[in-house]
């Protein structure tokens, strides 16, 4: 059971007013009709499953239903960083 | 029995409580558990064991008692497998054994055959010979622990949440030096203390009879203690009598408070909580659980009197109770001296038994030996002689060599009737593994100690094998100082030192016994599970090696005990068997729940109309009174049909269909998802998120809408209104509602927030009542005079404001039915009021309320279909031949476009949507049923099925493998009919349209 602080509400509240929502920074494709088969299942299906530190998207559903990015281990599952989208982050890929 | 000139600070033997254990009254005093009470009365047998059905007495004094299981009470206040040493006597208690030892037990009765049931015995005797179903009702029946409740739970249970600074857990010496050394040198700090026994002290009360210092000690800081919890705002809390059993991520820990068990509650508060479960966080979190005690392994060691030594002490010091008159001691540590010197200043016989051989004794051990206590060093006991109870035992001399023990001399025999054992301490390092923290195998203490560093965690006392009490003072006091330094409270800790000899206690020689002695039948590592060394040499035998896998092979540490007594020597069991060093077998993992949480508890009160949100429309009270039936759709509670009275469903369902179908119905669509979507690029919008196009949607109109996600699967259906270029209303099913939104937001704010379009969940702002039948428009006109209603100018598809009896609405005229049909969409408020005014207006057509039955069978008539029921997540658009809504000319790749191309989803043999009709047109198909082949294999199954009642037959809707191109073959559905069992029903493959298949009722009879 987690505590998230929602960058929206800036508030640290219990894990059961958000919902994960995936692995973060996987962009829709801009051009899915001209990707092979193989790659756009690699955007649908495929994720990294990453042992260690993770961004990925939740959102704030009992609460501001905002998405927003969090950073955290999947080893010992401390946050370490949380991001709204747009935000400048330690490791933004763009 | 009770000793008389004993002197108790918990029992009050001015008040007597009586009480029944298995159909026999007893006296007991205010204080006692019901396991002292009984050992004071003289009675031994608490239990059979869980396999062999061998009768079993008391081994410990708290949550570590494995065998005496109790179930407590009758009725609505039954409560099973309780530990008879955690349940406080009350008057008029109530208590039978999990299995009563008094009576005769099957599994008792096979005791030859015994040997012959090893760990796997069950598996490869029935399991394997495939003849389990047969034989597993009635070894059900005779195995197990209590018997499960039947009846509602009267009580009540709570939840309360609670933030904190700190959490100490344990409230003996260590908790409470901790506890009061945060409270000393901070303002602000708040602090929970929660402890699972009825007086914080823990083991310290043992050490009253012979250590004065120890009574003003306890005296001193319990009056600190509660000088700080008894002022106003106070920063502490005690909680006595709780368990924290689990800690989650993020220092998450549950708490189960026992305020008072069974019909104890009638005496106080009836309204009272039974248990409370205490949700706390806390940022910093300080070990105080202490250790249990491992018992001695040796042949038949579960005989009824043979205990741990600090439970007999226990029972001695606290209750004044002890079960024998002549007493040995055995084991390889120093605590077994304290409890004979305990046991001889109340003037009973007693002798120890020390495996370590003489020399280089410790203070304790002289002071026994001057007391005069007969004392055999070097010595191990073989096997304890006795049917059930103990009644002597078998010793033999041994010596180290080596690293491991021998049996050098012959064997003689001691008679005792109760024999206390001590194999040293197990920290309690479950609470601290359950978020993944590991133990480490400590050579100097023998024993497995919890992770040296953990962030925002310390452990203090016992649990890290500081044994006598002066030192765990000490080691406390150093430990909060580190906490309060993590918390920012104080900039530099101070640091004491402990005593040179703080292992005592834990200065067991090495706990591994000779291996002769494991080698014999009947030495259990774990009674609660009849767990036996051979068992595990068995398991090794047959090639597990890992700790992992030979628990779950002989069930050791399963049950309520969760490696509380018995996994510790069943690892260094293992070790000697496997021959190698303990620290390379390790522990099992260790998960939550620590101790036995009720089930009530964890529902706390969410129980009944708390369980799940009850969603009413605002029509619900008028279908009260028409005597509705409902069913419950996504919270929502719906009419399901209309019974008149002696009507059955069926005969209802005819009814109201007919009506629609004839002249006209009515229902209440208020249920269904209502987004209103809003911005300039609202259209794009619905262009991305749907098949179809809505570029050119005109406002004024309306359009069915199929949504996907992106790996080409249906996720909902609806129709959304333009009402204008900038504004449109989705519907979405009734129980997609929340999903739909969530992933519709989940686009624009992630992916598309360049788009101006912003989303409002507003199904419960509208109340619809639909009103459908060939004479809906003659009604209409009746209801609402600014609206044109001819054919020709409100055409299908299409809406329009209005006032409907003096209330602004919009009527959409769309159709669930293919009937022609108007949904008047007003304020929810006036649901009530123009529901009623339909029902009155429609009188000269007979107007019919109908319920979800009544529409899913017109639906199903006119083929259309039911997200979640006729799709099931793995179907495409094209699978339930709705290509036509799939556009082909939209610039942007809408969700799921591209995974429509995928070879996989336009294979030939994919599951896809057919009508079946029966041959015999009054079976109808039970919904599930599966579509065989001429091998009996599965090729489809039963999605939708009904009686039409303007058809006069069944028709059903299936999912069929390949069926798009299999119309008119004949296929077999398997159904099990009453009566006559299995039978295979042909039915012709069809178009799922069955009704009006050229659309001509839409317009009505004009």
């Amino acid at each position: 059971m987690f505590l998230i602080v929602c960058p929206y509400c800036k508030e640290s509240r219990d894990q059961n007013e958000f919902s994960p929502a995936g692995e973060a920074f996987i962009a829709r494709p801009q051009n899915p009709e001209e990707l092979s088969d193989d790659e756009w299942s690699d955007y649908v299906f495929y994720r990294t499953n990453h042992k260690g530190d993770h961004w990925e998207q939740w959102v704030h559903t009992n609460g501001c239903r905002k998405y927003f990015l969090v950073k955290r281990s999947t080893i010992s599952h401390e946050i370490l960083e949380v991001a709204a989208f747009g935000e400048v982050t330690s490791e933004n890929p763009s | 029995m009770r000793l008389k000139n004993h002197k108790s600070d918990f029992i009050d033997q001015s008040e007597a409580l009586s009480f029944i254990f298995n159909n026999k009254s007893y006296k007991g005093y205010k204080g006692d558990t019901l396991a002292s009470a009984l050992i004071a009365n003289d009675v031994l047998f608490f239990a059979r064991s869980f396999k062999y059905g061998r009768k079993r007495g008391l081994m410990g004094s708290g949550v570590e008692e494995p065998n005496a299981l109790v179930s407590l009470e009758i009725g609505g206040r039954y409560t099973p497998n309780l530990k008879a040493t955690e349940v406080m006597l009350y008057d008029g208690l109530s208590a039978v054994s999990s299995s009563n030892p008094n009576s005769i037990d099957f599994r008792a009765l096979i005791k030859p055959l015994h040997r012959f049931m090893p760990a796997g015995f069950y598996y490869k005797t029935f399991i394997k010979q495939k003849v389990w179903a047969m034989v597993e009702d009635s070894l059900r029946s005779i195995a197990g622990f209590s018997k499960a409740p039947t009846e509602k739970d009267e009580d009540v249970y709570d939840h309360i949440f609670h933030h904190t600074e700190v959490l100490v857990v344990g409230g003996g010496v260590a908790g409470i030096t901790a506890a009061l050394e945060v409270l000393n040198n901070s303002k602000t700090t708040r602090v929970i203390l929660v402890d699972e026994r009825a007086h914080l002290g823990g083991e310290l009360f043992n050490e009253f009879q012979s250590d004065d210092t120890a009574i003003s000690w306890h005296h001193d800081n319990l009056s600190k203690l509660l000088e700080f919890k008894n002022v106003a705002n106070s920063r502490l809390k005690i909680f006595s009598r709780s368990t924290a059993y689990a800690w989650y991520d993020h220092n998450y820990i549950e708490v189960l408070q026992t305020n008072a068990t069974g019909e104890s509650l009638i005496s106080g508060v009836t309204q009272a909580a039974r248990k409370v479960l205490h949700k706390i966080r806390a940022k910093e979190v300080i070990l105080a659980t202490g250790a249990h005690e491992r018992p001695m392994l040796f042949e038949t060691n579960d005989l009824a009197n043979i205990m741990l030594s600090q439970s007999v002490r226990r029972y001695l010091n606290e209750f004044g109770v002890i079960s024998g008159k002549d007493v040995v001691l055995y084991g390889n540590n120093d605590s077994i001296y304290s409890t004979a010197i305990d046991i001889k200043n109340n003037a009973i016989n007693c002798k120890v038994i020390d495996i370590r051989p003489s020399g280089g004794e410790s203070e304790t051990v002289l002071k026994a030996k001057k007391l005069g206590i007969e004392v055999l060093q070097g010595y191990a006991v073989l096997k304890a002689h006795g049917t059930n109870l103990v009644k002597g035992i078998e010793i033999s001399s041994v010596e180290m060599q080596g690293k491991k023990w021998r049996l050098t001399g012959p064997s003689k025999r001691l008679n005792c009737d109760l024999l206390a054992s001590s194999g040293g301490f197990n920290p309690v390092v479950h609470l601290d593994c359950h978020c993944g923290a590991k133990t480490f195998f400590d050579e100097d203490s023998q024993a497995f100690l919890p992770q040296k560093v953990r962030k925002n965690r310390q452990v203090c006392g016992s649990i890290s094998a500081i044994g006598f009490w002066k030192d765990v003072v000490i080691d406390a006091k150093n430990k909060a100082q580190l906490i309060l330094l993590s918390l920012g409270e104080i900039k530099k800790s101070t640091q004491d030192s402990m005593s040179k000899n703080y292992l005592d206690y834990y200065n067991a020689s090495q706990f591994f016994v000779p291996i002769e002695i494991l080698n014999r039948p009947k030495v259990f590592i774990d009674m609660q599970n009849d767990v036996t060394t051979l068992d595990v040499a068995l398991a090794i035998r047959e090639g597990y090696r890992s700790i992992e896998h030979i628990k779950r092979y002989t069930a050791m540490g399963f049950g309520t005990d969760q490696g509380k007594t018995g996994n510790i020597n069943g690892i260094a069991v293992a070790a000697q068997f496997l021959d190698v060093p303990l620290s390379e077998v390790g522990t099992t993992t260790f998960r939550p729940a620590y101790t036995g949480v009720d089930f009530g508890a964890m529902a706390g009160r969410e129980v009944g109309g708390f369980f799940d949100p009850q969603r009413y429309t605002t029509i619900h009270d008028s279908h009260l009174e028409s005597g509705a039936e409902f069913e419950v759709v996504g919270q929502w509670y719906r009419p399901w049909y209309y019974p008149k009275s002696g009507e059955d469903i069926h005969q209802a369902v005819n009814r109201e269909c007919l009506a629609v179908r004839t002249s006209l119905g009515m229902m209440d669509a208020s249920t269904l998802g209502k987004i209103d979507v809003q911005g300039k690029d609202s259209r794009e919008f619905l262009s991305r998120v749907y098949t179809n196009a809505w570029m050119k949607l005109a406002p004024g109109s309306c359009r069915y809408g199929l949504m996907c996600n992106e790996k080409g699967m249906i996720i909902d259906d609806g129709v959304s209104t333009c009402i204008n270029d900038n504004h449109f209303i989705m519907t979405t099913t009734t129980g997609g509602a929340a999903s739909v939104y969530s992933a519709l937001e989940m686009w624009l704010q992630t992916e598309w927030s360049d788009l101006d379009v912003h989303l409002s969940s507003v199904t419960d702002q509208f109340a619809t009542v639909a009103v459908v039948g060939p004479n809906a428009r003659n009604l209409m006109k009746v209801l609402c005079h600014d609206i044109d209603f001819e054919r020709d100018n409100f055409k299908f598809m299409q809406w329009r404001p209005g006032t409907v009896c003096g209330v602004q609405a919009r009527v959409m005229r769309i159709s669930f039915s293919g009937e022609l049909a108007y949904e008047i969409n007003i304020e929810a408020n006036y649901g009530r009021y123009i529901w009623d005014e339909v029902a009155l207006a429609g009188k000269p057509w007979n107007i019919t309320p109908y319920g979800t039955e009544s529409m899913h069978v017109l639906r199903a008539e006119k083929g259309y279909i039911i997200v979640g029921q006729d799709t099931d997540g793995s179907m495409t658009p094209m699978d339930v031949n709705m290509k036509w809504i799939l556009a082909k000319d939209k610039p942007f790749s809408y969700i799921g476009r591209r995974s429509f191309s995928i070879s996989a989803l336009n294979s030939d043999d994919r599951f896809q949507l057919v009508g079946l009709l029966t041959k015999d047109a009054h079976v109808v198909l039970p919904e599930g049923s599966h579509i065989i082949n001429n091998k009996g294999g599965s090729i489809g199954y039963v999605t939708s099925s009904y009686f039409s009642p303007i058809l006069r037959r069944s028709i059903a809707m299936a999912q069929l493998k390949g069926g798009l191109s299999k119309m008119t073959e004949i296929v077999l559905v398997k159904i099990v009919q009453e009566k006559q069992g299995l039978k295979e029903i042909p039915c012709e493959v069809s178009s799922s349209v069955f009704y009006d298949i050229e659309g001509e009722k839409v317009d009505g009879n004009e």
